[in-house]
């Protein structure tokens, strides 16, 4: 009888032949010595492959290495993050060491006032133009990409393996030592009070219908609420976002807040930042430093010791005592009123549409210059200063570009292909231009991530502004088809595809619809980019 | 098998360990899973995972991706234990889940496509290529295992999956078919191809 195939053999050692088969291969067996020691050979083979593979890998022997609580973003990722954060904060506070003169101060991009007045005055820098812009964008773009890199470079060396466990332990006992002792109090109610006589020793997270401080709060108070009052006294920050926030007591350190009505009848030792509908600091109200706000209607009757820049839509009335110099944009409704008792001790500088918004009661005291200036409507292209400004932030997206470009190569290349993918990109663009926002609020509501939120912030300005970057370079080598892919050729396409972009830009309507769809184009390659960079390299088959 | 005796069979010895539930027996802490109960489902955690790590290894990439699968297998557990009809041995059938859970994230990273694609004439039935088989010596020592381990985990994908989950989780042919979606000709072809493949990558191990 004819000998068996080694598969047919095989499949009998795996016990996976049909029965009448397995029964003629025994049959056969008996008789021919040479397949029963292949049949032997096969067992044995079998026996050390379950063996070795059983024998298992030394890192399973750790099985406490791991809990259930592992996610492919887990605590590792986490740990890093923390650890970039620790790091930024160790180079904010040397950055804050080195005590730059107030002149300078916009240069210092870690300095928490500079960086939210930059925030808030962001559009005001950009509907004014001029050199304040660019230095100021250059130093929050700045700040943004170390951020970007320091985050970048230590997440790829934790993926690689590179930084092993000792490497992450010495960088929490970092984080432990450099973060500032962030002590929490939380709160959740529909009425949070701190009474009269209490006194909370740390930051106080408050989220209920009705917040009223009558006591003390040694640290911030950050309340989200229908109405936040604030009677008693609050050592650190005052940050809302209410309805109506209403200070009748002490802050010695700064309000932010976003708020429907802000009324300030007590005394705040800094500044005022945010965006309200409605402000007033009353008479008995005292500003120790600055007010940068947008609002609808400001009324300011109390005491400013610095500067007031504001943008109004409706009215702004002055008639208490500002320090230094009054700013105000728009005011196209009620106008910029000031009355006798008005004292502004540095210039006033107004933008209005017409002169006849601005009163000024004779009585009005204004020690510096007065400038006011009208936004007359004229074409920006007969302005040099248009062409001088677009030549300016080409230049200034080719140089982010070229960086990126140089810095990371795979990543910026493999983002402008998947801006190729089209629909998907813009959707998932719309969905994270949209939902993002949505996703920083609840992180920064649950506060431990709150600093992560910010960092979300970043990366989310960060990526609208690549967004054209990559829609550029991949709209100019669509255009060019260069044969090959060189860094030039890359470069070359940005510079083509950023003049396509910038030049439809100025077409009324669509200029602004297709300015729309590059950055929701670009921030889903981006997201897309990011996802598949934070996940392990796939296998090939 | 009779389901209770399958379920009632005891893991094996590597998996053996103490902890509060060491004086019941095992088709109690199943029976207790069953009803969510924590510390049940603790001490099957305890007793399994490295046996279902070690699969996810094999079939992963990566430790992390292993360990990611196996941390999902797990919490997936709390509920999949409720279908345990105690057929078949609890080791295999919870192997099986985490055979599934492997091939899933392969397939995910695939983009939904098959994790091992057939090949056109894929379910013929192929011959050896030599007319002289030389399976791997029986005997070997501790360090030619970790060596055929290290070899077996450098194998393609659509080599190493059916071999891991034939020769590390005991599957059958037609499990295995069943599991990655393919012809039970073809599981057969690919194991043979793999002992081969492992055979010339390993050639001082075989007789």
């Amino acid at each position: 009888m004819e000998c068996y195939s080694e598969q047919t053999c095989a499949l009998a050692v795996d016990g996976e032949l049909a029965a009448d088969e397995a029964r003629r291969l025994r049959d056969h067996l008996a008789t021919c010595r040479r397949c029963r020691a292949l049949v032997d050979a096969l067992r044995a083979e079998n026996h050390v492959l379950s063996e070795s593979l059983n024998e298992l890998p030394e890192e399973a022997d750790s099985p406490a290495g791991f809990s259930l609580l592992r996610r492919s973003w887990g605590w590792g990722d986490l740990v890093i993050m923390a650890a970039v954060l620790a790091l930024g904060s160790i180079i904010s506070v040397w950055f804050d060491e080195l005590s730059i003169p107030a002149a300078l101060e916009w240069f210092n991009p870690f300095s928490p006032g500079g960086r939210t007045n930059l925030i808030f005055s962001f559009f005001y820098y950009f509907a004014h133009g001029g050199t304040a812009m660019l230095a100021d964008y250059a130093a929050v773009i700045g700040w943004f990409c170390l951020l970007l890199l320091l985050g970048g470079s230590t997440l790829l060396l934790g993926r690689r393996g590179r930084l092993r466990l000792p490497g992450l332990r010495l960088l929490i006992v970092l984080l432990t030592l450099s973060l500032p002792g962030l002590a929490l109090d939380r709160r959740h109610a529909d009425f949070v009070t701190v009474a009269a006589n209490e006194t909370v020793d740390d930051t106080l997270v408050a989220a209920a219908s009705i917040v009223r401080v009558d006591g003390v709060v040694n640290g911030d108070l950050i309340a989200i609420a229908r109405t936040v009052e604030v009677r008693g006294t609050i050592k650190g920050d005052l940050i809302t976002a209410a309805s109506r926030t209403e200070v009748s007591g002490t802050v010695e350190g700064n309000i932010y807040t976003l708020s429907h009505t802000l009324d300030l009848y007590g005394q705040l030792s800094h500044s005022i930042y945010g965006a309200v509908q409605s402000l007033h600091v009353d008479d008995r109200g005292h500003v120790g430093q600055d007010v940068v706000m947008a609002a609808g209607d400001a009324n300011l009757e109390g005491e400013v010791k610095r500067s007031v820049n504001m943008v109004i839509s409706e009215s702004g009335d002055v008639s208490g005592h500002i320090g230094r110099d009054l700013t105000m944009i728009g005011g196209n409704q009620g106008g910029l009123t000031l009355t006798d008792t008005a004292r502004v001790g540095g210039n006033l500088s107004a933008h209005v549409r017409q002169l006849k918004n601005v009163h000024i009661a004779d009585g009005a005291t204004i020690a510096g210059k007065r400038d006011i200036q009208l936004n007359v409507r004229e074409s920006r292209f007969t302005r040099p200063r248009f062409y001088v400004h677009q030549a300016l932030w080409l230049a200034g997206a080719m140089l982010v570009g070229w960086l990126g470009l140089l810095l990371f190569p795979g990543f910026f290349e493999a983002a402008t292909q998947l801006v190729g993918s089209g629909w998907r990109s813009l959707g998932l663009g719309f969905a994270v231009l949209v939902g993002a926002p949505v996703a920083m609020i609840v992180t920064a509501i649950t506060l431990v991530g709150l600093p992560i939120s910010i960092i979300m912030f970043e990366v989310y300005l960060a990526g609208i502004y690549l967004a054209k970057v990559w829609v550029g370079a991949f709209l100019g080598r669509t255009i060019l088809r260069p044969s090959g892919a060189t860094k030039g050729d890359w470069v070359l396409g940005l510079l083509v595809g950023l003049l396509i972009l910038t030049v439809i830009g100025f077409i009324p309507y669509l200029g602004g619809l297709v300015h729309f769809g590059v950055v929701c184009l670009g921030l889903g390659a981006f997201a897309a980019q990011l996802y598949r960079a934070s996940r392990p390299g796939r296998t090939s088959l | 098998m009779d389901a209770k005796r399958n379920m009632a069979k005891e893991p094996q010895p590597r998996e053996g360990g103490t902890g509060q539930m060491e004086g019941l027996d095992f088709e109690g802490v199943i029976e207790r899973a069953r009803g969510h109960d924590v510390e049940a489902l603790a001490e099957i955690y305890r007793r399994f995972v490295r046996r279902v790590f070690g699969l996810c290894r094999y079939m992963l990439d990566s430790r992390e991706s292993a360990e990611d699968a196996t941390s999902d297998v797990f919490l997936k557990l709390q509920r999949s234990i409720e279908s345990y009809d105690g057929s078949i041995p609890f080791p295999r059938w919870l192997l099986r889940v985490a055979g599934n859970q492997c091939i899933d994230v392969l397939r995910r990273r695939q983009r939904g496509r098959k994790v091992i694609v057939e090949i056109e004439d894929g379910t013929a039935v192929i011959e050896a290529t030599s007319s002289e088989p030389s399976p791997l010596r029986a005997v070997i020592s501790m360090e030619e295992r970790v060596q055929v381990r290290d070899t077996i985990a450098r194998l393609p994908e659509n080599y190493r999956v059916p071999l891991v989950l034939r020769y590390y989780s005991e599957l059958s042919y037609d499990e295995i078919a069943q599991q990655l979606d393919l012809e039970r000709n073809y599981v057969a072809a690919l194991i043979f191809r793999a002992k081969q493949e492992l055979r010339r990558r390993l050639p001082h191990r075989s007789k």
